[in-house]
């Protein structure tokens, strides 16, 4: 029985067991924060360039910063902890109710045994 | 910042600074193994995130990131969320799985994973291709700073900073000194922040966070010296910004010695916060390193000097100048010296080490001498770690760029080479030796082809070595999926392990 459970294929696109759904899931998620805040930033940068004149440009400040200086070299690092953090609680909370299941199993099964 | 003199109190600040790193050393050493200097101790998660921040600063990101802010301006973002981006990547796709693994070295990992000593001897002479051109960033940053503090040129710096880094080297090993990461990554921040802030204050901006602060430097600038810094895209596309953005982050979760960074840590949990505590330490860097770029512009500019120079040598050496045309004691330009040698000095001491190593291991009883003894292993890694030196010391003469520039071509082959067979290696079972053998060769050629644009015009039209794994990684990553598709699929032991040991597979 357990050979046929773990003798599957790995792929991330087509993941096996409720663990590995739910992380894949989670980083999925991460990833698509992760693409669209670095190319979302950028376009939204271009876009400010293509329609204002460069003085325009560096008088929009944020923080003393012009904006796009602002955007990609201080809130897209910190962007980045940001989603490192969740992805780290929401795989310590999945860790813990693994855990906690298991310790269930385990109990249930020895007072079975009783 | 051509000087003849030697700098004497500078330069006794950065013999003191790597005696307290020697003297941490020798402590720590004595109360654990170390090897290769890589180990070091581990006090926590935030311990391992200052490893992680110290194992990563080197000469590109506390000399080369703010020297590209000086010449390119915006461009230079790309390296900020690249260098920082790529954590997440490693972090999501790779930290805890390579922990499971248990393999120690970037070649063992492919040899393992991919059960074929040719898929691990190609990623041992990958890596070591990484190391030198990685080293020669390092030893370009450590030639500048010892031009500047002996007042020689360039050429006999590189040579003189060779054989320090060789010396420091020998005298380590021969007297068991292990780093002490943790402290040398808040000594080297420290070094890097606080001259920022003193200049941040002399200037009358909000310097307590000088990384705000020196938008103010951005605006006078503007309106006293009518510099502007160029518009965000007007002298390099879009396309070519997020090229190299992506290149560096593939490169970051590619970089075999970034990567055994998580084979060391104690536990998978450890691992993980030990990533974003790493991050956040770095962040501190690259949210500082523009303001050193701005700030070298400004002083320039109010001391009356030409405000369109594009000697790469002098922008390399911008944290260096805008301290010393800011009117700062000299003791702030001997911290950041102190801090830009060190950081190099570790780095590419670790490079070395590592890349003799896997020599020695991977590649000399592999392909050279198949019944080598162990003495003859050693004998192999100290002749190699000659070699590499020397090699490094001779490129480093004529180098391709500005030190970020050359790190990010190491950043670009690892992104199209190691990074792909660890990303199919951890999530497709399929995935085989012909596959990563096909797809790193790829990857080989698809970084170096832009260096043949002089001889087929054609080629110019693709982005730069530089920024080719933009492209270059997916293509690998279909060149692998393919060969791997057309031949014989791993063993049922290494799919298995897969399913068992690295991922959770049960169903709850």
């Amino acid at each position: 029985m357990e050979e046929s459970r773990t003798d599957k294929e790995i792929s991330f696109f087509r993941p096996r067991g409720t663990a590995m759904r739910g992380e894949v899931r989670v980083i999925w998620l991460v990833l698509a924060g992760w693409f669209v805040a670095i190319v979302g930033t950028q376009a939204f940068v271009y876009l400010l360039e293509v329609n204002y004149s460069e003085l325009l440009l560096n008088e929009m400040t944020f923080f003393n910063l012009p904006i796009h200086f602002w955007l990609t070299g201080q809130l897209l690092p910190l962007w980045f902890i940001i989603l490192c953090v969740l992805f780290n609680i929401w795989m310590d909370r999945h860790a813990a109710r693994r855990l906690d299941g298991a310790l269930r199993f385990r109990i249930r099964s020895g007072r079975e045994e009783d | 910042m051509a000087e003849s003199a030697v700098q004497l109190v500078p330069l006794a600040i950065v013999v003191g600074m790597f005696a307290l790193f020697i003297a941490s050393g020798l402590r720590t050493s004595s109360r654990q193994a170390s090897e290769y200097g890589v180990a070091g101790g581990y006090t926590g998660r935030i311990g391992i995130g200052a490893a992680i921040a110290s194992n990563w600063m080197s000469a590109a990101s506390f000399l080369g990131l703010a020297g590209m802010f000086y010449l390119k301006g915006y461009y230079a973002m790309a390296f900020v969320v690249g260098w920082t981006g790529g954590y997440v990547l490693l972090l999501v796709l790779m930290a805890t799985q390579i922990r499971r693994f248990g393999k120690y070295t970037a070649p063992d990992f492919v040899g393992f994973r991919y059960e074929s000593e040719a898929a691990r001897t190609l990623a041992a002479i990958i890596a070591i291709v990484i190391t030198i051109i990685y080293g020669v960033a390092q030893f370009r940053g450590i030639a500048l700073i010892v031009s500047w503090l002996f007042g020689i040129a360039y050429t006999p710096a590189v040579i003189v900073g060779a054989a320090l880094v060789v010396g420091f080297v020998v005298v380590s090993g021969a007297l068991g000194v292990a780093r002490n990461q943790k402290l040398q990554y808040f000594v080297l921040i420290t070094a890097f922040i606080l001259p920022l802030m003193l200049m941040a204050r002399k200037l009358g901006y909000f310097w307590i966070l000088p990384q705000f602060g020196y938008g103010a430097a951005i605006r006078d600038l503007q309106q006293q010296f009518g510099f502007a810094w160029s518009e965000p895209f007007a002298t390099v596309s879009s396309f070519h910004w997020l090229a190299l953005c992506f290149t560096l982050m593939f490169g970051t979760a590619g970089l075999p010695h970034v990567l055994s960074r998580f084979y060391m840590v104690p536990g998978i949990r450890d691992a993980r916060w030990g990533v974003v505590w790493g991050l956040f330490f770095i962040a501190l860097i690259y949210w500082s390193a523009p303001a050193y770029g701005v700030l070298a512009r400004l002083f320039e500019a109010r001391g009356g000097i030409v405000l369109n120079s594009t000697d790469p040598m002098v922008a390399d050496m911008a944290v260096l100048s805008a301290v010393r045309y800011s009117g700062l004691p000299l003791w702030c330009i001997g911290l950041l010296a102190a801090g830009g040698m060190s950081a190099a000095f570790s780095t590419v001491a670790g490079l070395l080490l590592t890349g003799s190593a896997s020599f020695s291991y991977d590649i000399y009883p592999r392909l050279i001498r198949p019944n080598a003894s162990e003495v003859d292993k050693v004998y192999a890694a100290k002749g190699f770690f000659l070699a590499l030196a020397v090699i490094v010391m001779a490129l480093s003469l004529r180098p391709w760029g500005m030190i970020a520039e050359i790190a990010a071509l190491a950043f670009a082959l690892a992104g199209n080479t190691i990074f792909p067979a660890f990303l199919l290696g951890i999530w497709w079972g399929r995935a085989n030796a012909a596959g990563v053998i096909s797809g790193m060769l790829a990857g080989v050629v698809i970084t170096f082809v832009p260096f043949m644009a002089g001889a087929l015009p054609f080629l110019s039209a693709l982005p730069p070595a530089t920024s080719s794994a933009f492209i270059g990684a997916p293509l690998v990553i279909l060149v692998m999926v393919a060969v791997s598709l057309l031949t014989s699929p791993p063993s049922e032991e290494i799919r298995r392990f897969l399913a068992r040991n690295v991922h959770d597979t049960t169903e709850e």
